[in-house]
Protein backbone atom coordinates (compact mmCIF):
# COMPACT_ATOMS: atom_id res chain seq x y z
CA UNK A 1 0.00 0.00 0.00
CA UNK A 2 2.74 2.37 0.85
CA UNK A 3 6.06 2.09 -0.15
CA UNK A 4 9.52 4.30 0.50
CA UNK A 5 12.32 3.43 -1.71
CA UNK A 6 15.50 5.64 0.00
CA UNK A 7 13.76 8.72 0.06
CA UNK A 8 15.76 11.67 0.99
CA UNK A 9 14.36 15.41 1.60
CA UNK A 10 15.93 18.44 1.36
CA UNK A 11 14.10 21.89 1.65
CA UNK A 12 15.25 24.47 -0.79
CA UNK A 13 16.09 26.61 2.27
CA UNK A 14 19.05 23.83 2.64
CA UNK A 15 17.57 21.73 5.78
CA UNK A 16 17.85 18.28 5.08
CA UNK A 17 14.98 16.90 7.02
CA UNK A 18 14.65 13.11 5.15
CA UNK A 19 17.55 10.92 4.76
CA UNK A 20 17.07 7.51 3.16
CA UNK A 21 14.41 6.37 4.02
CA UNK A 22 12.98 3.11 3.03
CA UNK A 23 9.82 1.59 4.59
CA UNK A 24 6.88 -0.66 3.68
CA UNK A 25 3.10 -0.23 5.08
CA UNK A 26 0.35 -3.10 4.26
CA UNK A 27 -3.15 -2.36 3.20
CA UNK A 28 -5.09 -1.85 6.56
CA UNK A 29 -2.04 -2.02 8.53
CA UNK A 30 -1.64 0.79 11.69
CA UNK A 31 1.06 2.32 12.44
CA UNK A 32 3.07 4.81 15.25
CA UNK A 33 5.41 7.49 14.00
CA UNK A 34 7.48 8.99 16.78
CA UNK A 35 10.12 11.03 16.99
CA UNK A 36 11.51 14.03 18.39
CA UNK A 37 10.98 17.58 17.50
CA UNK A 38 12.25 18.58 13.60
CA UNK A 39 12.80 14.58 13.18
CA UNK A 40 10.93 14.65 10.30
CA UNK A 41 7.45 13.38 10.89
CA UNK A 42 5.95 16.17 9.39
CA UNK A 43 7.88 16.22 6.29
CA UNK A 44 7.12 12.55 5.85
CA UNK A 45 3.33 12.92 5.85
CA UNK A 46 3.84 15.56 3.38
CA UNK A 47 5.66 13.39 0.88
CA UNK A 48 2.78 10.74 1.44
CA UNK A 49 -0.51 13.22 0.48
CA UNK A 50 1.90 15.21 -2.17
CA UNK A 51 2.05 18.20 -0.80
CA UNK A 52 5.96 17.76 -1.27
CA UNK A 53 8.13 15.81 -3.49
CA UNK A 54 11.19 13.98 -2.24
CA UNK A 55 14.38 15.15 -3.62
CA UNK A 56 15.51 11.43 -4.42
CA UNK A 57 14.00 8.15 -3.77
CA UNK A 58 10.35 7.12 -4.90
CA UNK A 59 7.22 7.22 -2.67
CA UNK A 60 4.81 4.74 -4.27
CA UNK A 61 1.05 4.67 -2.51
CA UNK A 62 -1.55 2.69 -4.22
CA UNK A 63 1.31 1.75 -6.99
CA UNK A 64 0.98 5.55 -7.86
CA UNK A 65 4.74 7.43 -7.87
CA UNK A 66 3.46 10.57 -5.73
CA UNK A 67 6.49 11.94 -6.41
CA UNK A 68 6.37 11.90 -9.69
CA UNK A 69 2.60 12.85 -9.70
CA UNK A 70 1.50 15.58 -12.27
CA UNK A 71 0.15 19.07 -10.68
CA UNK A 72 -3.17 18.41 -12.41
CA UNK A 73 -3.32 14.91 -11.15
CA UNK A 74 -2.95 15.31 -7.01
CA UNK A 75 -6.31 16.36 -6.12
CA UNK A 76 -7.61 12.89 -7.60
CA UNK A 77 -4.93 11.26 -5.93
CA UNK A 78 -5.59 13.08 -2.61
CA UNK A 79 -8.99 11.58 -2.51
CA UNK A 80 -7.37 8.38 -1.54
CA UNK A 81 -5.76 9.92 1.73
CA UNK A 82 -7.43 12.20 4.84
CA UNK A 83 -5.71 13.78 7.31
CA UNK A 84 -6.15 14.97 10.47
CA UNK A 85 -4.29 17.68 12.41
CA UNK A 86 -3.81 18.62 15.95
CA UNK A 87 -5.53 21.94 15.42
CA UNK A 88 -8.90 20.04 13.73
CA UNK A 89 -9.25 22.51 11.11
CA UNK A 90 -12.98 22.90 11.36
CA UNK A 91 -15.38 25.73 9.74
CA UNK A 92 -16.84 27.91 12.47
CA UNK A 93 -19.73 28.84 11.23
CA UNK A 94 -20.72 25.27 10.04
CA UNK A 95 -22.03 22.82 12.65
CA UNK A 96 -21.08 18.97 12.89
CA UNK A 97 -23.16 17.66 9.74
CA UNK A 98 -22.13 20.54 7.71
CA UNK A 99 -18.40 20.45 8.52
CA UNK A 100 -18.32 17.00 7.56
CA UNK A 101 -21.00 17.45 4.27
CA UNK A 102 -18.55 20.14 2.91
CA UNK A 103 -15.58 17.81 2.35
CA UNK A 104 -17.91 15.75 0.36
CA UNK A 105 -19.90 18.54 -1.26
CA UNK A 106 -16.14 20.05 -2.40
CA UNK A 107 -15.98 16.94 -4.61
CA UNK A 108 -19.18 16.92 -6.19
CA UNK A 109 -21.10 14.19 -4.28
CA UNK A 110 -24.48 13.89 -5.36
CA UNK A 111 -26.99 14.84 -2.20
CA UNK A 112 -28.45 11.45 -2.52
CA UNK A 113 -24.95 9.87 -1.62
CA UNK A 114 -23.63 12.57 0.76
CA UNK A 115 -26.48 12.49 3.43
CA UNK A 116 -26.56 9.10 4.67
CA UNK A 117 -22.78 8.80 4.52
CA UNK A 118 -22.27 11.82 6.67
CA UNK A 119 -25.31 10.65 9.01
CA UNK A 120 -22.62 7.08 8.75
CA UNK A 121 -19.59 8.52 9.86
CA UNK A 122 -21.09 10.57 12.41
CA UNK A 123 -22.66 8.10 14.14
CA UNK A 124 -19.12 6.02 13.86
CA UNK A 125 -17.88 9.33 15.71
CA UNK A 126 -20.36 8.79 18.21
CA UNK A 127 -21.49 12.81 17.82
CA UNK A 128 -25.22 11.90 16.38
CA UNK A 129 -26.42 13.61 19.44
CA UNK A 130 -24.13 16.72 18.79
CA UNK A 131 -25.11 17.27 14.67
CA UNK A 132 -26.62 20.42 14.80
CA UNK A 133 -23.92 21.77 17.39
CA UNK A 134 -21.53 24.42 16.46
CA UNK A 135 -17.42 23.67 16.89
CA UNK A 136 -17.85 26.48 19.87
CA UNK A 137 -20.59 24.68 21.50
CA UNK A 138 -18.10 21.18 21.55
CA UNK A 139 -14.82 20.07 23.26
CA UNK A 140 -11.51 19.53 22.43
CA UNK A 141 -12.35 15.73 21.46
CA UNK A 142 -15.63 16.35 20.09
CA UNK A 143 -13.70 18.51 17.52
CA UNK A 144 -11.21 15.94 16.85
CA UNK A 145 -13.55 13.36 16.12
CA UNK A 146 -15.72 15.86 13.93
CA UNK A 147 -12.57 16.39 11.96
CA UNK A 148 -12.06 12.30 11.85
CA UNK A 149 -15.48 11.86 10.57
CA UNK A 150 -14.89 14.96 8.07
CA UNK A 151 -11.34 12.74 6.78
CA UNK A 152 -13.45 9.77 6.53
CA UNK A 153 -16.10 10.80 4.98
CA UNK A 154 -15.03 10.51 1.28
CA UNK A 155 -13.99 6.73 2.52
CA UNK A 156 -9.92 7.32 2.12
CA UNK A 157 -8.26 4.02 1.81
CA UNK A 158 -5.17 6.05 3.82
CA UNK A 159 -6.06 8.21 6.81
CA UNK A 160 -3.07 10.03 8.46
CA UNK A 161 -3.26 12.30 11.57
CA UNK A 162 -0.39 14.47 12.65
CA UNK A 163 -0.76 14.55 16.31
CA UNK A 164 -4.60 14.29 16.38
CA UNK A 165 -3.97 13.96 20.16
CA UNK A 166 -1.71 16.79 20.78
CA UNK A 167 -4.26 19.33 22.65
CA UNK A 168 -6.51 16.91 24.78
CA UNK A 169 -5.64 15.22 28.07
CA UNK A 170 -4.96 11.42 28.22
CA UNK A 171 -8.79 9.94 29.14
CA UNK A 172 -9.98 12.05 25.34
CA UNK A 173 -6.72 11.11 23.78
CA UNK A 174 -7.28 7.28 24.45
CA UNK A 175 -10.82 7.68 23.18
CA UNK A 176 -9.69 9.25 19.94
CA UNK A 177 -7.03 6.17 19.32
CA UNK A 178 -9.71 3.95 20.05
CA UNK A 179 -11.78 5.35 17.55
CA UNK A 180 -8.94 4.88 14.88
CA UNK A 181 -8.80 1.60 15.84
CA UNK A 182 -12.50 0.90 15.09
CA UNK A 183 -12.24 2.78 11.86
CA UNK A 184 -8.94 0.54 10.99
CA UNK A 185 -11.28 -2.33 11.72
CA UNK A 186 -14.67 -1.46 10.23
CA UNK A 187 -13.84 0.51 7.22
CA UNK A 188 -10.55 -1.72 6.58
CA UNK A 189 -8.27 1.82 6.43
CA UNK A 190 -4.97 2.07 6.28
CA UNK A 191 -3.44 4.53 9.40
CA UNK A 192 -1.14 6.32 10.49
CA UNK A 193 -0.87 8.08 13.39
CA UNK A 194 2.33 10.81 14.27
CA UNK A 195 2.41 11.62 17.80
CA UNK A 196 4.73 11.99 20.97
CA UNK A 197 2.28 10.37 23.21
CA UNK A 198 4.09 7.86 24.77
CA UNK A 199 1.39 7.01 27.06
CA UNK A 200 -1.24 6.60 24.47
CA UNK A 201 1.41 4.30 22.24
CA UNK A 202 1.82 1.95 25.09
CA UNK A 203 -2.09 1.57 25.98
CA UNK A 204 -2.71 0.52 22.12
CA UNK A 205 0.38 -1.06 21.11
CA UNK A 206 0.38 -1.19 17.03
CA UNK A 207 3.45 -1.24 14.69
CA UNK A 208 6.03 1.55 15.59
CA UNK A 209 8.61 3.78 13.41
CA UNK A 210 10.62 5.73 15.40
CA UNK A 211 12.14 8.11 13.19
CA UNK A 212 15.37 10.56 14.36
CA UNK A 213 17.20 13.17 12.72
CA UNK A 214 15.41 11.94 9.14
CA UNK A 215 16.43 8.54 10.08
CA UNK A 216 14.48 5.21 10.63
CA UNK A 217 16.28 4.35 13.95
CA UNK A 218 13.31 1.69 14.98
CA UNK A 219 10.79 -0.32 13.37
CA UNK A 220 9.00 -2.32 15.98
CA UNK A 221 6.35 -4.51 14.64
CA UNK A 222 5.09 -5.32 18.41
CA UNK A 223 4.83 -1.88 19.27
CA UNK A 224 6.49 0.09 22.17
CA UNK A 225 7.35 -2.08 25.26
CA UNK A 226 8.26 -0.78 28.54
CA UNK A 227 11.84 -1.50 28.54
CA UNK A 228 12.56 0.14 25.54
CA UNK A 229 12.07 3.77 26.71
CA UNK A 230 13.53 4.63 30.17
CA UNK A 231 11.17 5.23 32.72
CA UNK A 232 13.36 7.80 34.57
CA UNK A 233 13.08 10.34 31.83
CA UNK A 234 10.50 12.14 29.93
CA UNK A 235 9.93 10.57 26.46
CA UNK A 236 10.87 14.02 24.34
CA UNK A 237 14.00 14.32 26.31
CA UNK A 238 14.90 10.51 25.43
CA UNK A 239 13.45 11.17 22.12
CA UNK A 240 16.32 14.19 21.93
CA UNK A 241 18.90 12.27 23.20
CA UNK A 242 18.35 9.40 20.83
CA UNK A 243 18.60 11.88 18.32
CA UNK A 244 21.91 13.19 19.60
CA UNK A 245 23.19 9.76 19.94
CA UNK A 246 22.34 9.08 16.36
CA UNK A 247 23.79 12.93 15.25
CA UNK A 248 27.18 11.87 16.43
CA UNK A 249 26.94 8.63 15.20
CA UNK A 250 26.22 10.63 11.70
CA UNK A 251 29.06 12.76 12.20
CA UNK A 252 31.19 10.03 13.05
CA UNK A 253 31.08 8.27 10.10
CA UNK A 254 31.44 11.01 7.75
CA UNK A 255 34.48 12.05 9.44
CA UNK A 256 35.58 8.17 9.11
CA UNK A 257 34.74 8.17 5.53
CA UNK A 258 36.05 11.39 4.81
CA UNK A 259 39.86 10.62 6.73
CA UNK A 260 39.51 7.12 4.58
CA UNK A 261 38.96 9.84 1.07
CA UNK A 262 41.94 11.45 2.46
CA UNK A 263 43.72 8.44 2.83
CA UNK A 264 43.10 7.18 -0.37
CA UNK B 1 -23.70 21.13 -12.81
CA UNK B 2 -26.11 23.91 -12.70
CA UNK B 3 -26.10 23.72 -8.37
CA UNK B 4 -22.41 24.09 -8.56
CA UNK B 5 -21.86 26.79 -10.83
CA UNK B 6 -25.14 28.61 -8.44
CA UNK B 7 -22.81 27.79 -5.64
CA UNK B 8 -19.72 29.65 -6.76
CA UNK B 9 -21.68 32.63 -8.00
CA UNK B 10 -22.82 32.31 -3.93
CA UNK B 11 -19.86 32.03 -2.66
CA UNK B 12 -18.42 35.15 -4.74
CA UNK B 13 -21.20 37.12 -3.56
CA UNK B 14 -20.68 35.77 0.40
CA UNK B 15 -16.77 37.09 -0.48
CA UNK B 16 -17.67 40.59 -1.79
CA UNK B 17 -19.86 40.87 1.28
CA UNK B 18 -17.43 39.93 3.66
CA UNK B 19 -14.82 42.58 2.67
CA UNK B 20 -17.49 45.38 1.40
CA UNK B 21 -14.68 47.60 2.00
CA UNK B 22 -11.69 46.33 0.50
CA UNK B 23 -14.62 45.15 -2.21
CA UNK B 24 -15.62 48.92 -2.80
CA UNK B 25 -12.69 50.18 -2.74
CA UNK B 26 -11.27 48.32 -5.28
CA UNK B 27 -14.13 48.67 -6.98
CA UNK B 28 -13.78 52.23 -7.01
CA UNK B 29 -10.37 52.23 -8.44
CA UNK B 30 -11.80 50.43 -10.92
CA UNK B 31 -14.31 52.98 -11.67
CA UNK B 32 -11.76 55.84 -11.89
CA UNK B 33 -9.92 53.75 -14.43
CA UNK B 34 -13.18 53.07 -16.08
CA UNK B 35 -13.88 56.50 -16.36
CA UNK B 36 -10.70 57.87 -17.72
CA UNK B 37 -11.02 54.94 -20.61
CA UNK B 38 -14.39 56.12 -21.07
CA UNK B 39 -13.35 59.63 -21.72
CA UNK B 40 -10.36 59.01 -23.40
CA UNK B 41 -12.55 56.74 -25.68
CA UNK B 42 -14.70 59.04 -26.58
CA UNK B 43 -12.04 61.64 -27.29
CA UNK B 44 -9.81 59.52 -29.39
CA UNK B 45 -12.94 57.93 -31.70
CA UNK B 46 -13.73 61.61 -32.22
CA UNK B 47 -10.35 62.63 -33.13
CA UNK B 48 -10.15 59.99 -35.29
CA UNK B 49 -12.71 60.67 -37.12
CA UNK B 50 -11.89 64.43 -37.72
CA UNK B 51 -8.46 63.22 -38.38
CA UNK B 52 -9.92 61.04 -40.88
CA UNK B 53 -11.54 63.97 -42.11
CA UNK B 54 -8.19 65.75 -42.75
CA UNK B 55 -6.57 63.27 -43.87
CA UNK B 56 -8.59 62.96 -46.48
CA UNK B 57 -7.66 66.09 -47.84
CA UNK B 58 -4.28 65.26 -47.66
CA UNK B 59 -2.33 65.75 -50.85
CA UNK B 60 1.22 66.76 -52.27
CA UNK B 61 1.54 68.67 -55.64
CA UNK B 62 4.68 67.29 -57.12
CA UNK B 63 5.95 69.60 -59.94
CA UNK B 64 7.67 68.69 -63.16
CA UNK B 65 10.60 70.02 -64.41
CA UNK B 66 10.13 72.50 -67.21
CA UNK B 67 12.26 70.73 -69.65
CA UNK B 68 9.93 67.48 -69.36
CA UNK B 69 7.27 67.76 -71.81
CA UNK B 70 7.03 64.94 -73.89
CA UNK B 71 3.69 62.76 -73.43
CA UNK B 72 5.84 59.20 -72.91
CA UNK B 73 8.08 60.75 -70.28
CA UNK B 74 5.16 62.43 -68.00
CA UNK B 75 3.45 59.00 -68.09
CA UNK B 76 6.73 57.13 -66.92
CA UNK B 77 6.68 59.75 -63.97
CA UNK B 78 3.30 58.70 -63.10
CA UNK B 79 3.94 55.14 -63.40
CA UNK B 80 7.00 55.92 -60.60
CA UNK B 81 5.05 57.83 -58.51
CA UNK B 82 1.91 55.50 -58.27
CA UNK B 83 4.42 52.84 -57.71
CA UNK B 84 5.69 54.36 -54.31
CA UNK B 85 4.25 52.80 -50.94
CA UNK B 86 1.38 54.96 -49.33
CA UNK B 87 0.65 56.88 -52.52
CA UNK B 88 -3.29 56.23 -53.39
CA UNK B 89 -3.87 58.80 -56.65
CA UNK B 90 -1.94 60.26 -58.87
CA UNK B 91 -3.91 62.64 -61.18
CA UNK B 92 -2.01 64.36 -63.82
CA UNK B 93 -2.61 68.78 -64.02
CA UNK B 94 -1.25 70.29 -67.13
CA UNK B 95 0.05 73.90 -66.39
CA UNK B 96 -2.38 75.23 -68.70
CA UNK B 97 -4.60 73.58 -66.12
CA UNK B 98 -2.97 75.31 -63.19
CA UNK B 99 -3.51 78.71 -65.11
CA UNK B 100 -6.81 78.48 -65.85
CA UNK B 101 -7.30 77.14 -61.86
CA UNK B 102 -4.93 80.33 -60.76
CA UNK B 103 -6.72 82.41 -63.23
CA UNK B 104 -10.29 81.51 -61.86
CA UNK B 105 -9.24 82.72 -58.64
CA UNK B 106 -9.26 85.56 -59.41
CA UNK B 107 -12.26 86.70 -62.00
CA UNK B 108 -11.67 90.35 -61.53
CA UNK B 109 -8.62 90.43 -62.89
CA UNK B 110 -9.43 87.52 -65.42
CA UNK B 111 -8.39 89.82 -68.52
CA UNK B 112 -5.77 91.22 -67.44
CA UNK B 113 -4.49 87.58 -66.66
CA UNK B 114 -4.80 85.49 -69.62
CA UNK B 115 -2.96 88.16 -71.51
CA UNK B 116 0.07 86.03 -69.79
CA UNK B 117 -1.08 82.99 -70.90
CA UNK B 118 1.33 82.59 -73.46
CA UNK B 119 3.86 83.04 -70.78
CA UNK B 120 2.62 80.55 -68.33
CA UNK B 121 5.22 80.26 -65.38
CA UNK B 122 3.42 77.38 -64.06
CA UNK B 123 4.85 73.48 -63.98
CA UNK B 124 3.15 70.43 -65.41
CA UNK B 125 2.28 69.02 -62.09
CA UNK B 126 1.12 66.11 -60.24
CA UNK B 127 -1.80 65.83 -57.42
CA UNK B 128 -0.59 63.00 -55.18
CA UNK B 129 -3.47 61.81 -53.38
CA UNK B 130 -1.69 59.65 -49.58
CA UNK B 131 -3.03 56.90 -48.10
CA UNK B 132 -2.46 58.04 -44.08
CA UNK B 133 -1.54 61.36 -42.83
CA UNK B 134 1.24 59.71 -40.83
CA UNK B 135 3.65 58.73 -44.64
CA UNK B 136 3.68 62.18 -45.68
CA UNK B 137 6.47 63.26 -45.05
CA UNK B 138 8.52 59.71 -46.08
CA UNK B 139 6.26 59.82 -49.29
CA UNK B 140 6.98 63.07 -49.95
CA UNK B 141 10.67 62.93 -50.10
CA UNK B 142 10.52 59.57 -52.38
CA UNK B 143 8.90 61.97 -54.68
CA UNK B 144 10.96 64.48 -54.68
CA UNK B 145 13.84 62.25 -55.23
CA UNK B 146 12.56 61.00 -58.38
CA UNK B 147 14.51 62.37 -61.54
CA UNK B 148 12.13 64.49 -63.29
CA UNK B 149 10.78 65.98 -60.66
CA UNK B 150 11.48 69.99 -59.65
CA UNK B 151 9.68 69.53 -56.34
CA UNK B 152 6.86 68.74 -54.00
CA UNK B 153 4.54 70.57 -51.93
CA UNK B 154 1.92 69.52 -49.45
CA UNK B 155 -0.57 71.94 -47.36
CA UNK B 156 1.56 73.00 -44.70
CA UNK B 157 3.17 71.59 -41.47
CA UNK B 158 0.10 72.58 -39.87
CA UNK B 159 -1.12 69.24 -41.23
CA UNK B 160 1.32 67.61 -39.66
CA UNK B 161 1.59 69.51 -36.45
CA UNK B 162 -2.35 68.19 -36.36
CA UNK B 163 -1.81 64.94 -37.30
CA UNK B 164 1.52 64.18 -35.04
CA UNK B 165 -0.51 65.82 -32.08
CA UNK B 166 -3.50 63.26 -32.75
CA UNK B 167 -0.70 60.52 -32.86
CA UNK B 168 0.72 61.73 -29.68
CA UNK B 169 -2.86 62.38 -27.60
CA UNK B 170 -3.22 58.72 -28.51
CA UNK B 171 -0.30 57.12 -27.24
CA UNK B 172 -0.95 59.08 -23.82
CA UNK B 173 -3.92 58.03 -23.64
CA UNK B 174 -3.65 54.34 -24.15
CA UNK B 175 -0.15 54.66 -21.56
CA UNK B 176 -2.99 55.69 -19.35
CA UNK B 177 -5.17 53.74 -19.57
CA UNK B 178 -2.58 50.80 -19.02
CA UNK B 179 -1.43 52.18 -15.93
CA UNK B 180 -5.10 52.22 -14.67
CA UNK B 181 -5.71 49.05 -15.97
CA UNK B 182 -2.56 48.08 -14.08
CA UNK B 183 -3.43 49.87 -10.64
CA UNK B 184 -6.93 48.60 -10.53
CA UNK B 185 -5.45 44.72 -11.20
CA UNK B 186 -3.14 45.43 -8.15
CA UNK B 187 -6.03 46.71 -6.20
CA UNK B 188 -7.97 43.90 -7.10
CA UNK B 189 -5.67 41.23 -6.35
CA UNK B 190 -4.61 42.55 -2.97
CA UNK B 191 -8.75 42.45 -1.96
CA UNK B 192 -8.88 39.02 -3.57
CA UNK B 193 -5.65 37.74 -1.57
CA UNK B 194 -7.19 39.41 1.93
CA UNK B 195 -10.72 37.34 1.05
CA UNK B 196 -8.46 33.93 0.31
CA UNK B 197 -6.90 34.43 3.95
CA UNK B 198 -9.73 34.68 5.29
CA UNK B 199 -11.18 31.06 3.82
CA UNK B 200 -7.33 29.72 4.35
CA UNK B 201 -9.17 26.99 6.33
CA UNK B 202 -11.87 25.84 3.49
CA UNK B 203 -9.11 25.97 0.89
CA UNK B 204 -6.97 23.65 3.10
CA UNK B 205 -9.81 21.10 3.24
CA UNK B 206 -10.65 21.85 0.08
CA UNK B 207 -6.92 21.15 -0.96
CA UNK B 208 -6.98 18.07 1.51
CA UNK B 209 -9.96 15.83 0.11
CA UNK B 210 -8.90 16.97 -3.38
CA UNK B 211 -10.98 19.41 -4.80
CA UNK B 212 -9.63 20.33 -8.27
CA UNK B 213 -7.89 23.50 -8.85
CA UNK B 214 -10.75 24.95 -11.03
CA UNK B 215 -13.38 23.91 -8.47
CA UNK B 216 -11.02 26.16 -5.57
CA UNK B 217 -10.20 28.99 -7.92
CA UNK B 218 -14.24 29.39 -8.77
CA UNK B 219 -15.28 31.54 -6.20
CA UNK B 220 -12.34 34.14 -6.17
CA UNK B 221 -12.48 34.66 -9.89
CA UNK B 222 -16.48 35.52 -9.24
CA UNK B 223 -15.81 38.24 -6.92
CA UNK B 224 -12.99 39.05 -8.79
CA UNK B 225 -15.57 39.70 -11.67
CA UNK B 226 -18.33 40.91 -9.53
CA UNK B 227 -16.00 43.99 -8.23
CA UNK B 228 -14.91 44.46 -11.63
CA UNK B 229 -18.75 44.96 -12.99
CA UNK B 230 -19.38 46.89 -9.81
CA UNK B 231 -16.97 49.39 -10.41
CA UNK B 232 -18.21 49.43 -14.24
CA UNK B 233 -21.44 50.65 -13.77
CA UNK B 234 -21.11 53.99 -12.58
CA UNK B 235 -18.77 55.05 -15.57
CA UNK B 236 -21.34 53.22 -17.77
CA UNK B 237 -23.90 55.10 -16.93
CA UNK B 238 -22.34 58.41 -17.13
CA UNK B 239 -20.55 57.74 -19.97
CA UNK B 240 -24.01 57.62 -21.73
CA UNK B 241 -25.68 60.10 -19.80
CA UNK B 242 -22.61 62.98 -20.89
CA UNK B 243 -22.18 61.81 -24.17
CA UNK B 244 -25.73 62.08 -25.05
CA UNK B 245 -26.09 65.63 -23.07
CA UNK B 246 -22.97 67.14 -25.00
CA UNK B 247 -24.38 65.59 -28.31
CA UNK B 248 -27.67 67.13 -28.01
CA UNK B 249 -26.49 70.27 -26.89
CA UNK B 250 -24.28 70.96 -29.72
CA UNK B 251 -26.26 69.60 -32.62
CA UNK B 252 -23.35 66.81 -33.06
CA UNK B 253 -21.51 69.54 -34.36
CA UNK B 254 -18.30 70.78 -32.42
CA UNK B 255 -16.02 73.71 -33.26
CA UNK B 256 -18.48 74.82 -35.79
CA UNK B 257 -16.91 71.95 -38.24
CA UNK B 258 -15.96 68.75 -36.75
CA UNK B 259 -18.78 66.19 -36.56
CA UNK B 260 -19.15 64.09 -33.58
CA UNK B 261 -19.71 60.43 -33.67
CA UNK B 262 -23.68 59.46 -33.46
CA UNK B 263 -24.53 58.43 -30.20
CA UNK B 264 -26.12 55.02 -31.85
CA UNK B 265 -24.24 52.41 -31.90
CA UNK B 266 -20.94 53.98 -30.46
CA UNK B 267 -22.20 54.60 -26.97
CA UNK B 268 -23.20 50.19 -27.20
CA UNK B 269 -19.68 50.10 -27.76
CA UNK B 270 -18.45 51.97 -25.76
CA UNK B 271 -20.61 50.62 -22.80
CA UNK B 272 -19.99 46.60 -23.33
CA UNK B 273 -15.76 48.13 -23.89
CA UNK B 274 -16.30 49.78 -20.38
CA UNK B 275 -17.96 45.89 -19.31
CA UNK B 276 -15.67 44.28 -20.87
CA UNK B 277 -12.75 45.85 -19.35
CA UNK B 278 -14.28 45.39 -16.18
CA UNK B 279 -14.49 41.93 -16.44
CA UNK B 280 -11.14 41.31 -17.81
CA UNK B 281 -9.77 43.17 -14.92
CA UNK B 282 -11.15 41.71 -12.17
CA UNK B 283 -10.80 38.55 -13.67
CA UNK B 284 -6.43 39.18 -14.00
CA UNK B 285 -6.35 40.72 -10.42
CA UNK B 286 -8.08 37.64 -8.90
CA UNK B 287 -7.08 34.90 -11.28
CA UNK B 288 -3.00 36.17 -10.21
CA UNK B 289 -4.05 35.89 -6.58
CA UNK B 290 -5.57 32.33 -6.60
CA UNK B 291 -2.94 31.35 -8.85
CA UNK B 292 -0.19 32.59 -6.83
CA UNK B 293 -2.31 30.47 -3.51
CA UNK B 294 -2.34 27.14 -5.74
CA UNK B 295 1.12 27.52 -7.04
CA UNK B 296 2.72 27.69 -3.66
CA UNK B 297 1.52 24.50 -2.25
CA UNK B 298 0.76 21.49 -4.41
N1 LIG C 1 8.71 23.97 4.39
C1 LIG C 1 9.90 23.81 5.00
N2 LIG C 1 10.98 24.48 4.55
C2 LIG C 1 12.18 24.32 5.11
N3 LIG C 1 12.43 23.52 6.15
C3 LIG C 1 11.40 22.82 6.67
C4 LIG C 1 10.08 22.93 6.12
N4 LIG C 1 9.26 22.14 6.82
C5 LIG C 1 10.02 21.56 7.77
N5 LIG C 1 11.31 21.97 7.69
C6 LIG C 1 12.43 21.53 8.51
O1 LIG C 1 12.59 20.13 8.33
C7 LIG C 1 12.88 19.49 9.56
C8 LIG C 1 11.81 18.44 9.86
O2 LIG C 1 10.59 19.11 10.08
P1 LIG C 1 9.24 18.33 10.38
O3 LIG C 1 8.17 19.33 10.38
O4 LIG C 1 9.14 17.21 9.44
O5 LIG C 1 9.50 17.82 11.85
P2 LIG C 1 8.52 17.05 12.83
O6 LIG C 1 9.17 15.74 13.12
O7 LIG C 1 7.15 17.02 12.27
O8 LIG C 1 8.56 17.98 14.11
P3 LIG C 1 7.40 18.29 15.17
O9 LIG C 1 7.32 17.09 16.07
O10 LIG C 1 7.89 19.49 15.89
O11 LIG C 1 6.14 18.52 14.41
C9 LIG C 1 12.95 20.59 10.60
O12 LIG C 1 14.29 20.94 10.76
C10 LIG C 1 12.16 21.73 9.97
O13 LIG C 1 12.67 22.95 10.41
MG1 LIG D 1 5.27 17.90 12.84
Amino acid sequence: MIRLNKVSKKYKNGTHALYDITLNIKEGEFVYIIGATGSGKSTLIKLLDGEEVPTSGDVIVNKINVGKLKKSKVPMYRRNIGVVFQDYRLLPKKNTFENVAYAMEVIDTPTKVLRPRVREVIKMVELSDKSTSFPGQLSGGQQQRVAIARAIANKPKILIADEPTGNLDPKMSDDIISLFERINKEEGTTILIVTHDIQTVKNHPKRTIEIASGHVVRDLPEGLKDEDIPKDIEPDVYFEQTAKLRLDEEKKQEETEELKEENV
Amino acid sequence: MFRRFSRHIKEGFIGVGRHFGMAISSSASVTIALFLVGFFLVITYNLNLIAKDIEQSISLSALVDYNITSQTALDTLEKQILSIDGVKTVEFRSKDDEFTYYVEQYPDIREFNEYYRDQNPFHDAFLVGVEDGNELETVKNKIAAINGIASVHDGGSNTYLLINALEKVRIFGGVLVLALAVLAVYLIYNTISITIRARDTEIWIMKNVGAKNGYIRAPFLVEGIIIGVLGSLIPIGAMIALYLYAFNRSDGVILGVFNLVEPYPFLLYLCLALLGIGIIVGFIGSYLSVSRLLRNKR
